[in-house]
C-alpha cells in the first residue's frame, strides 16, 4: 500500500513532566519510555518529515521545555520550513528561553491551563503552578506569538466554561480549545472521577453557544464527547493517514497510545528511515485504510467520516483493538459506555495522578 | 420623550453608521481621493434600494393617509416632472468627484458586500410587517445631523469636489428629518405592546447593522492586505496551503493566484483589478476576490492594514 502524505508530525520530546495531571495522555508505562534523540536527530526526523509532506510539527511531551536541546530542534524544525508549535505547561521556561525560541522560528504556542480556577487548576495539575501559567502566556502575547489555551474539560470545570473563555480574553489568546477529557490512559483510570453527565455537557454547550456569538476576538473550539455522543471520534483524522507521532524513544507511531497496544511492531527513528517507519512498519498499516474494519463499520456510510473511531479505546474497553469503537451506538460492546454514563450521575471518585501507582 | 423613543435613539447613539471608522476618516478629511469616490460609486448602490424599499412599505399600508406621505419618499428619490430627485442628486455627486455619471449607474462596480448589505435591506422589509419596516426607517432620526457634518467637511477637507455635488447632502438636511418625525410618530403610536417596541427596536438594530456592514464592504476594499503573523504561506508547494497554528489551509489553483498578489503594498481593490485583468472572461471576477480575500481574513490567513 503507498503511503498517505503525512501533513502533521507530533514530536513528543520527553515523557518527563512537572505536573501530574489525572488527565495526562500519556502512557501508564511512560516511565519506561527513555529520551532517545537529541537536538540533531530530532533535525534529522524533521528534515525526512517534510520529504514526507509535513508542514507542521507540534513540540509536545510531556513538557517538552524539559529537553535539554529545545532550541536547536525548533531551529531544525525552521530549516526543515515545518510551521512549528510548542504544547506547553508553561511552568518551565522563562521569558528569556521563549524569546530565544521565538529567534529559532518558533510560531506559535499552545498552553494547558485547567481550570479558571487556580485552586481547582492546581487540584488537577497535582502541583501548584497556575499563577507560573498566567505569566507564561503573558510573555507569550508581549513577544507577539500566536496563543492557544488548551483547558481539558470535565465534571469538575464544566459549569466554569464562561468563567474560561474570559480568562482566554484576558490573556490574549486567539484559539481557546475546550477539550472534553478522552478517556484513555490516566483518564480512563479516572474515569469516575472525572466523566461528566450530558446535562452537564448540555448546560456547557449552550453557554458556549451563547458566547461564541458575543466573543469576537478568540476562537473557542468545543466538540462534545464520544462518550455521550453516540458516534466514534475520528481520531487522529484516521489511523496513519495524515498525522504521525514520534516518541521520546524515537518509536513512531500513529497516535499517542498506540504504542501500548498489544502484538503491534512499530519501528524506530533513527535505525530506520522515517519513510520506512511511516510506510511500512507493520503496526502502521494494522488499522490503515478499510480492510481491517469489523462489521458494522464495514458498510457504514460514516466510516468516510470517523475512520472507524479511537483503536485505543477498542482495546481499554473491549480487549480487542479491531473491535467496533464502544462509543458507537452501533457497537456491540457500547453497553460499557452506557453504563459509563450511569456512573456519571454518581459522586466523584479520589483522583489518581498520573505517576501514582 | 416616550420611553420607545429614548430607546431607539439610544440605539442611533451607539450604532448608526457615524460611528463607523470609515466615516469618522470621511469627516476627518483623512480619505483619498479613490476612497470617496468609491464610497460614492457603492452607496449609489444603496440610493437605488431605496424607492424599491419604500414601495414595498406602501404595499403594506391599508390606510391611505399613510401612503399619501410616504409615497412622498419616492418622489423624493425619483424626482418629479419640476424637481430633481435623490438619485439624480446622487450622481450629480459622482460626477463632482470625478466619476463617469454612467458607469456609475450601471451598478457594474458594487462591491459584492455593498451589494449584499443593501439587498439585505430590502429583504428585510420584503419579510417583515409595516410596523418592523417602518422602524427599520428610523436611521433617518440621525440623518439629519450626520449630512450637515458630511457638507461642512466636504468643504474643508475636499475643495476638489464641485460645490453642486452638495445638493443631495443638502436636500436630506430637510428631508430626512421630517420622514424620521413621521416615521417615529408612527412607530410611537402602533407599537403599543412591549413585545411590538422591542420588535422596533430589532428592526433599528438591524438597519443600523446593515448601513454599518455597506462601510465595512467599503473600508476592507480599500485596505491592504497582508499575511497575518501567524499564517505561513506554502504557495509555492507542488499543492499550495498556508499553515496556521494547529490547522492548514489548502489552496485552489485561483486562490493560490490570489494570495500571490498579497505583497502588502497592493489594496483588495488593486487585487481585485489584477486578477479581473488576466480573466476577462470571468463575470464578476472582481467581486469574488472581495469575497475570498475577507474569507481569508476570517480563518485568520490574513489581516488588514490601512496604506500608509
Amino acid at each position: 500500500m503507498s503511503a498517505p502524505r503525512p501533513y502533521n508530525l507530533i514530536a513528543e520530546l520527553t515523557y518527563r513532566c512537572p505536573l501530574r495531571c489525572v488527565y495526562c495522555s500519556n502512557p501508564l508505562g511512560y516511565r519506561a519510555v527513555r529520551d532517545a534523540l537529541d537536538g540533531a536527530a530530532w533535525a534529522r526526523v524533521f528534515g525526512e518529515a517534510a520529504e514526507l509532506g509535513a508542514v507542521h510539527v507540534g513540540l509536545t511531551g510531556g513538557e517538552p521545555t524539559l529537553h535539554p536541546d529545545l532550541e536547536a530542534i525548533v531551529a531544525g524544525a525552521a530549516r526543515a520550513s515545518l510551521y512549528s508549535h510548542l504544547v506547553t505547561a508553561g511552568t518551565t521556561l522563562d521569558r528569556d528561553g521563549l524569546a530565544a525560541l521565538a529567534r529559532a522560528g518558533l510560531r506559535s504556542v499552545q498552553l494547558s491551563i485547567q481550570d479558571a480556577d487556580a485552586t481547582a487548576s492546581d487540584e488537577i495539575a497535582g502541583t501548584e503552578c497556575f499563577e507560573a501559567k498566567l505569566a507564561f502566556a503573558s510573555s507569550v502575547r508581549e513577544l507577539g506569538i500566536p496563543l492557544t489555551l488548551n483547558v481539558v474539560l470535565h465534571r469538575h470545570n464544566l459549569a466554569r466554561v464562561a468563567e474560561i473563555i474570559a480568562l482566554a480574553q484576558r490573556l490574549g489568546a486567539a484559539r481557546l480549545e475546550l477539550a472534553n477529557a478522552q478517556y484513555q490512559g490516566w483518564a480512563l483510570r479516572n474515569r469516575t472521577a472525572l466523566l461528566p453527565t450530558r446535562a452537564q455537557l448540555d448546560a456547557a454547550a449552550r453557554e458556549v453557544t451563547r458566547l461564541r456569538a458575543e466573543v469576537r476576538d478568540v476562537e473557542i473550539l468545543f466538540v462534545l464527547p464520544d462518550y455521550h455522543r453516540d458516534r466514534p471520534k475520528p481520531c487522529m483524522g484516521g489511523w496513519g493517514r495524515q498525522s504521525l507521532v514520534v516518541a521520546p524513544d524515537g518509536r513512531v507511531l500513529p497516535c499517542h497510545g498506540a504504542a501500548e497496544l498489544p502484538g503491534l511492531e512499530f519501528w524506530r527513528v533513527p535505525e530506520r528511515s522515517l519513510a520506512e517507519c511511516w510506510s511500512d512498519a507493520p503496526g502502521m498499516n494494522a488499522f490503515r485504510g478499510e480492510a481491517w474494519m469489523p462489521l458494522p463499520c464495514r458498510d457504514c456510510p460514516e466510516r468516510a467520516v470517523d475512520f472507524g473511531g479511537c483503536r485505543c479505546q477498542a482495546f481499554a474497553l473491549t480487549g480487542d483493538p479491531a473491535a467496533t469503537d464502544p462509543a458507537c451506538s452501533l457497537a456491540p460492546a457500547h453497553d460499557v459506555i452506557l453504563r459509563a454514563r450511569e456512573a456519571a450521575a454518581e459522586p466523584a471518585t479520589a483522583f489518581v495522578y498520573r505517576g501514582s501507582q | 420623550m416616550s420611553d420607545l423613543e429614548a430607546r431607539l435613539r439610544a440605539i442611533g447613539a451607539e450604532r448608526y453608521h457615524h460611528r463607523h471608522p470609515f466615516n469618522l476618516r470621511m469627516h476627518a478629511g483623512q480619505l483619498s481621493r479613490e476612497e470617496l469616490q468609491s464610497w460614492v460609486a457603492n452607496r449609489y448602490y444603496y440610493q437605488t434600494r431605496i424607492p424599491l424599499k419604500d414601495g414595498l412599505i406602501l404595499a403594506k399600508s391599508g390606510d391611505p393617509a399613510f401612503r399619501r406621505d410616504w409615497i412622498g419618499r419616492i418622489h423624493d428619490h425619483d424626482g418629479t416632472p419640476d424637481r430633481q430627485g435623490g438619485l439624480e442628486l446622487w450622481l450629480a455627486l459622482a460626477r463632482a468627484v470625478g466619476l463617469d455619471e454612467q458607469r456609475v449607474a450601471s451598478l457594474g462596480d458594487v462591491l459584492p458586500g455593498v451589494r449584499r448589505a443593501c439587498d439585505a435591506y430590502v429583504e428585510f422589509v420584503e419579510s417583515h410587517d409595516l410596523l418592523a419596516s417602518v422602524a427599520s426607517s428610523l436611521t433617518e432620526l440621525f440623518a439629519g445631523d450626520i449630512m450637515g457634518e458630511r457638507i461642512a467637511a466636504f468643504e474643508k477637507h475636499y475643495p476638489w469636489v464641485d460645490a453642486d455635488g452638495l445638493r443631495y447632502f443638502r436636500s436630506r438636511t430637510v428631508q430626512a428629518p421630517a420622514d424620521a418625525r413621521y416615521g417615529l410618530a408612527f412607530v410611537v403610536e402602533h407599537a403599543r405592546t412591549r413585545e411590538d417596541q422591542d420588535r422596533c427596536a430589532a428592526a433599528l438594530e438591524r438597519k443600523c447593522e446593515i448601513l454599518w456592514g455597506l462601510l465595512d464592504a467599503i473600508e476592507h476594499a480599500h485596505a491592504v492586505p497582508r499575511f497575518a503573523r501567524a499564517a505561513q504561506p506554502r504557495l509555492d508547494d507542488p499543492e499550495p496551503l498556508v499553515v496556521l497554528p494547529e490547522r492548514a489551509v489548502k489552496l485552489s489553483g485561483s486562490a493560490r493566484e490570489m494570495l500571490a498578489l498579497v505583497d502588502g503594498k497592493r489594496a483588495a481593490i488593486e487585487i481585485a483589478a489584477a486578477v479581473r485583468g488576466r480573466h476577462r472572461e470571468v463575470e464578476r471576477v472582481a467581486g469574488d476576490v472581495h469575497d475570498f480575500l475577507d474569507e481569508m481574513v476570517r480563518l485568520g490567513v490574513l489581516e488588514r492594514g490601512i496604506r500608509s
